[in-house]
């Protein structure tokens, strides 16, 4: 064992015997490894307790060559620009609708990919800014580089020119996301692109081809439909896994009305390009899950949204002992976001069993840090988060699904009280009547409390905010009942 | 070749001396016009122009530095001014680097460290 002077870095230490010490004081109090949702909520919570942290942040490239800046997937690729390209997309609806209320204009109405990509990518830049400053405004040190563990208590950082750093810290947080998953199949790589690529795409995509039944699928489908794309959406089993069924299967059958075509039950076997371009032809081979059938079509873009993967297999937490579900690449922790090593902790998309949400990841985030350095006791609340789905007909959910309510309370214990509606901004311009719905599952031995509330229409994610803070509170049918309505509202129902 | 400062007045003149350095790296500091004694009506762009300049040494090779007097407090206050409508301005001192979404507003002016990370990170 070396005799250590206190300038010594572990560095020095590494070069002398080939092993890496634990460092008996530490570079970081904290070293948050991905500038994403939480780990950027966590870092800023850290320094605001006057504690010296790192924030890693690096974007590997996609397949395509794509890239971003700080914060993460939300910000970037994720529900920023779905949500303003979903918006994109309602008021080329608006567009139609506002000649029902009077108003006049005689050209065509035609969209164009790229002043609404640009304005899109404007934004998220100023978001990334706007996260750069507040970092170093809250002093907290940044770097644009790649965090692997190597060793107890270090890690170290490769930035985009190959030049590596180490740095050690008392405790870690690993907030390092997801990333599109590929098919496995010829072409998919070279030819298809993923939602990280379709937000800065620098053409319009023409005609698409959706390969998935996620909510990314559904949402990708349908604003590019409302943008007057030509879309297809090839669908291996169901629509939505893990949501309520029948809510899925009604945003399915709306899109299906509206001009998304589907196509149940096959799989791409095979992406061959046709013709190089911006946008290029591909032709696309699937097969069919319950036979032999094979079929065959060309199509602009090749959009391939069926999962996302966790970023937690080369960032060396083997040689830390961080024990990941080698199957999903998922992190377990505890209900206080440690993995099984103690100096380290997990947050975010990457955490087993928790939702994938933003929200949940800045808060689990800012809690975990409180607890750690500011004596705070709460805990992440997993229960009752709600959620939107922003389909062309939109869909908030909050609490269970009809179908898992009766798996744990059995089917005579629970009661459905569902409406149609008819938004009435729908009525003049002679929109569905029959397509807008709602739904709320009561506990019958507790008081009919309401345990899920599904509610499918115009503006779902405002309105089901409210209700999420009801049914934190307890809501019970009768209290639901007692509320009086606003009026004319769709959440009146 | 280091870089250069060059001072305009009011917002077509500006437009002609970005456009003119075009290729280049332009950073821009945008104040209320100065009296005959040299001082701004805007007080806040009193106290920033020596942070900026302390860090102008800073600018990467080749970059402009467009130092550019708006005008006066009653052309400013106008919410339709040229600088609000076509630059999205929304106060002075602004500090920017030209074509990208990166800037400094006000007190964020004021602060040493965010204004070399703007003249020196990408």
């Amino acid at each position: 064992v070396q005799a250590h002077k206190e300038e010594d870095n572990p560095q020095k230490a590494m070069e002398g015997n080939g092993l890496t010490p634990v460092p008996d004081s530490y570079d970081y109090d904290l070293i948050v490894i991905g500038g994403g949702s939480g780990g950027l909520a966590a870092a800023k919570e850290a320094a605001k307790y006057g504690k010296k942290v790192m924030v890693l942040d690096f974007v590997t490239p996609t397949p395509q060559g794509n890239s971003w800046g700080l914060g993460g997937t939300c910000v970037n690729v994720g529900c920023i620009p779905k949500k303003l390209m979903h918006q994109a997309a309602l008021l080329g609806q608006a567009l139609q609708d506002s000649r029902k209320f009077g108003w006049q204009f005689t050209e065509e109405v035609n969209h164009n990919w790229m002043t609404m990509t640009e304005s899109v990518q404007n934004y998220i830049g100023s978001l990334n800014w706007g996260y750069r400053v507040s970092l170093r405004d809250a002093k907290v040190t940044y770097e644009n580089a790649y965090g692997e563990f190597v060793g107890p208590h270090t890690i170290k950082a490769t930035n985009k020119k190959g030049v590596e750093k180490l740095y050690t810290a008392e405790r870690f947080i690993i907030a390092t996301g997801e990333r599109p998953r590929y098919l496995g199949i010829p072409g998919d790589k070279e030819y298809c692109i993923s939602s990280d690529d379709l937000f800065s795409l620098p053409y319009c995509p023409g005609k698409t081809l959706v390969v998935g039944a996620s909510y990314v699928a559904l949402e990708c489908a349908g604003f590019l439909a409302g943008l007057g794309l030509d879309v297809t959406v090839m669908v291996r089993s169901i629509l939505l896994r893990g949501f309520d069924q029948d809510m899925a299967n009604r945003i399915g059958e709306y899109m299906k009305e509206h001009g998304v075509n589907f196509i149940r039950e096959f799989v791409p076997v095979k992406v061959e390009q046709v013709e190089e371009g911006t946008p290029g032809r591909l032709k696309v081979t699937a097969k069919s899950t319950t036979g032999d059938q094979i079929i065959e079509e060309e199509y602009n873009t090749v959009l391939l949204a069926i999962g996302r993967d966790p970023c937690t297999r080369k960032i060396g937490l083997d040689k830390v002992g961080v024990n990941i579900n080698e199957k999903t690449g998922k992190i377990p922790v505890n209900d206080e976001e440690q993995t099984n090593v103690p100096y380290i902790y997990a947050v975010g998309d990457i955490l087993q069993d928790k939702l994938e949400l933003t929200p949940v990841a800045i808060q689990a985030g800012r809690l975990l840090v409180r607890r750690l350095y500011a004596g705070a006791t709460t805990k992440c609340d997993y229960v009752n988060v709600p959620t939107t789905v922003f389909t062309p007909l939109e869909y908030g959910a909050c609490g269970y699904s009809e179908e898992t309510a009766v798996e744990k309370f059995g089917e005579e214990n629970i009661e459905v009280y569902h409406s149609h509606f008819w938004p009435l901004e729908w009525t003049v311009p002679s929109r569905d009547n029959n397509k807008c719905y709602a739904k709320i599952i009561c506990n019958i031995q507790d008081n009919e409390r309401v345990i899920g509330f599904h509610v499918l229409g115009p503006n779902a994610g405002e309105v089901t905010q409210g209700f999420a803070a009801a049914i934190k509170c307890g809501l019970t049918k009768e209290q639901l009942d007692s509320t009086v309505g606003i009026h004319p509202v769709c959440a009146e129902v | 070749m280091g870089w250069e400062e060059v001072q305009v007045r009011g917002y077509p003149e500006f437009v002609r001396t970005a456009q003119s350095y075009h290729g280049r790296p332009i950073f821009a500091l945008f104040c209320g016009d100065k009296d005959a004694e040299g001082r701004s009506w805007c007080p806040d762009c009193v106290t920033a122009e020596p942070i900026v300049r302390k860090e102008l040494h800073n600018l990467p090779d080749e970059s402009v530095f467009i130092y550019c007097l708006v005008g006066d407090r009653a052309y400013w206050k106008d919410p339709n001014n040229e600088f609000r409508k076509n630059l999205k301005l929304t106060g002075v001192p602004t500090l920017l680097k030209y074509g990208t979404p990166q800037k400094l507003v006000e007190e964020e002016c004021f602060k040493a460290e965010l204004v070399r990370m703007l003249f020196t990170e990408d």
